[in-house]
């Protein structure tokens, strides 16, 4: 910009600030720190943090401020040149089992729990699950996912291999686990907020790999879903250097799904509609992986639907449920297939009925919008930029009732389950993105 | 109607390959006495990525070049961190107390807080101007 600029940040994100700044080329970057939190805190708490000292230098803040402003450049401001990082040799020295697996987990390549290590034998045969060349690059990610706040990593489908061995992964998952690395989707994604992924399979795919989408569908019981789920964490890691507590992780207390992430295989031979690919414009025989995201999945076995006698209404009941989301991140109902015909029965004979009703009955006060932090952080900015509703729903008077969600597009519907029981599951998840596995046959 | 032999064990809670015979036994006794073979080695793969290289950016000569605050112009550029407002409003305060010739003008940068502003630094380099930007959290 060429502009005298200081950025201030808490003091909590030093170490990821300092490091950040360094591979942006600008290692002497004038950061200055404030104590943590500034959220929360008094006008006459935050008087005091600028009248205080800089938690990182110990000097007084504003001095600090004032000379990250007029301070002359130095030699070491004015450096150019190019800095190659290196991630270490192809290949690790020749080792035992069972000191590999203390190399790996202490090197920060696993999820802490046992590998099988991947020796060029085993990943030989993994590479026989797909067609593409091993050095092909499939993609990039970033610890920061798509705000461009950290560096992306290039990545081939070799290294997607290596990773999906220490997985436990088969060669036959490798066409589902190229097109989740390739879709952009880091499942670690760097934020505050314990945010956490999702993946939902389609297609005949699911039978050919013995995927689990009835009973049981989001617990450990198939291999499939358990080692794709976790390979994805995996490729995360050590693909997009995600994952790294202080460092390209900050989660205040993270996420548990996190382990192996939101694996959804849609039960579509049990489901009233159309399969989520067929809505996306995929044809039903493709195989299709949808991303998504979001700050985490929530009981949905209470409310009104499932009282004792009478006629259920699931309909409301997940409006019940929807209450406490934040409207950014949306909505992903997890229908049970005897809730999904129950509704089909009461004239929800599309999931795109179903999804108008949500967003026309899940509301708020503009109020009650503008007071979220979500809203302030990310959709205020929009709002200033004149992006709608955002824009509108600033301006509103505040009892007037808004829809919660922006758009219905932030709501979506997955029949999943094993008819045992009708208690469907909720997640404060949106869709972002549908991709071919097929591509990657 | 065929029994599935293994399933009709596993329901009465008992693990198919103790019952299977002494030959499993000895067959596992065998493999596992292989895989804990003082001498075996394996090479594993690295599972890193590819990251990019960094280029160095050196700082830009600054225009205007401050020497001091004096009698300058700052923007205050919230970027939409909760109460990151309040924060800059009291350093606004402090300059008014300590360096009263410094004009300060708080402003929220438009856009999610990674997104970037181009107006607003137009309209800032235009004023001759610095800036502090903050804060999370």
């Amino acid at each position: 910009m060429k502009i005298p600029t200081c950025p201030i940040v808490t003091v909590a994100f030093e170490h990821e600030c300092k490091l950040n700044a360094a591979k942006r080329g600008m290692p002497t970057l004038r950061l200055v720190f404030t104590p943590h939190p500034v959220w929360g805190k008094s006008p006459e708490q935050l008087w005091a943090y600028v009248n205080g000292p800089d938690p990182a230098t110990k000097k007084p803040l504003m001095q600090e401020v004032i000379g990250a402003l007029t301070n002359p450049l130095t030699a070491a401001d004015k450096k150019t040149g190019t800095i190659t990082p290196s991630v270490g040799p192809e290949k690790f020295d020749a080792d035992t089992p069972k000191n590999l697996q203390e190399f790996y987990r202490n090197n920060g390549y696993t999820d802490y729990l046992p590998i099988i290590i991947p020796t060029e034998e085993a990943v030989d045969e993994m590479l026989k699950g797909t067609s593409h060349h091993p050095d092909e690059v499939v993609g990039k990610l970033a610890a920061a996912g798509g705000t461009n706040a950290l560096e992306a990593w290039k990545f081939t489908v070799r290294h997607v291999a290596i990773n999906a061995v220490m997985a436990g992964a088969r060669p036959e998952y490798m066409p589902v686990l190229l097109a989740i690395a390739s879709s952009g989707y880091i499942s670690l994604i760097s934020s505050t907020n314990d945010l956490a992924y999702g993946a939902l399979i389609n297609g005949p795919i699911r039978q050919k790999l013995n995927m689990n989408s009835g009973i049981g569908a989001l617990g450990p019981f198939a291999q499939a879903n358990a080692a794709i789920g976790r390979a994805w964490t995996l490729i995360s890691k050590n693909l997009g250097n995600a994952g790294i507590p202080g460092e390209t992780y900050m989660g205040d207390m993270g996420n548990t799904l996190n382990y192996i992430n939101l694996i959804l295989v849609e039960n579509e031979e049990a489901s009233p509609w159309e399969p989520f690919h067929v809505q996306h414009g995929f044809k039903k025989e493709e195989n299709v992986v949808s991303m998504f995201g979001g700050l985490g999945i929530s009981a949905g076995q209470v409310g009104k639907g499932s009282g004792v006698g009478g006629t259920p209404h699931f309909d409301k009941q997940y409006v019940d449920l929807f209450y406490t989301f934040t409207g950014f991140f949306g909505a992903l109902l997890l229908c049970e297939p005897i809730c999904a015909q129950s509704l089909k029965e009461q004239g929800y004979d599309t999931k795109e009925k179903l999804i108008d009703y949500f967003y026309k009955n899940t509301t708020q006060t503009a109020k009650e919008y503008r007071d979220r932090n979500w809203s302030y952080l990310f959709e205020y900015g929009q709002a200033l930029k004149g992006v709608e509703p955002f824009a509108t729903w600033y301006k509103l008077p505040d009892d007037t009732v808004i829809p919660k969600f922006p758009h219905p597009d932030r709501i979506s519907i997955v029949v999943i389950g094993g008819s045992t029981d009708p208690v469907s599951q909720v997640a404060n998840f949106s869709h972002g993105k549908s991709v071919s596995i097929d591509k990657w046959m | 109607m065929k029994i599935n032999r293994r399933r009709l064990l596993q329901a009465l809670g008992m693990s198919p390959a103790l019952l299977a015979g002494t030959n499993v036994a000895a067959r596992e006794n065998a493999a596992n006495k292989a895989s804990s073979g003082a001498e075996q080695k394996l090479v594993g793969l690295n599972p890193k990525g590819m990251p990019p290289a960094t280029t160095l950016l050196p700082m830009a000569p600054r225009r205007p070049r401050f020497s001091s605050l004096e009698g300058k112009t700052i923007y205050m550029v919230d970027i939409g961190f909760n109460n990151g407002d309040v924060f800059l409003h009291e350093m606004q305060r402090w300059f008014k107390q300590h360096m009263p010739s410094v004009t300060t003008i708080y402003r929220r940068k438009a856009g999610d807080y990674p997104q970037d502003d181009p107006k607003l630094w137009a309209e800032i380099k235009a004023a001759n101007a610095a800036v502090i930007m903050g804060v999370g959290h």
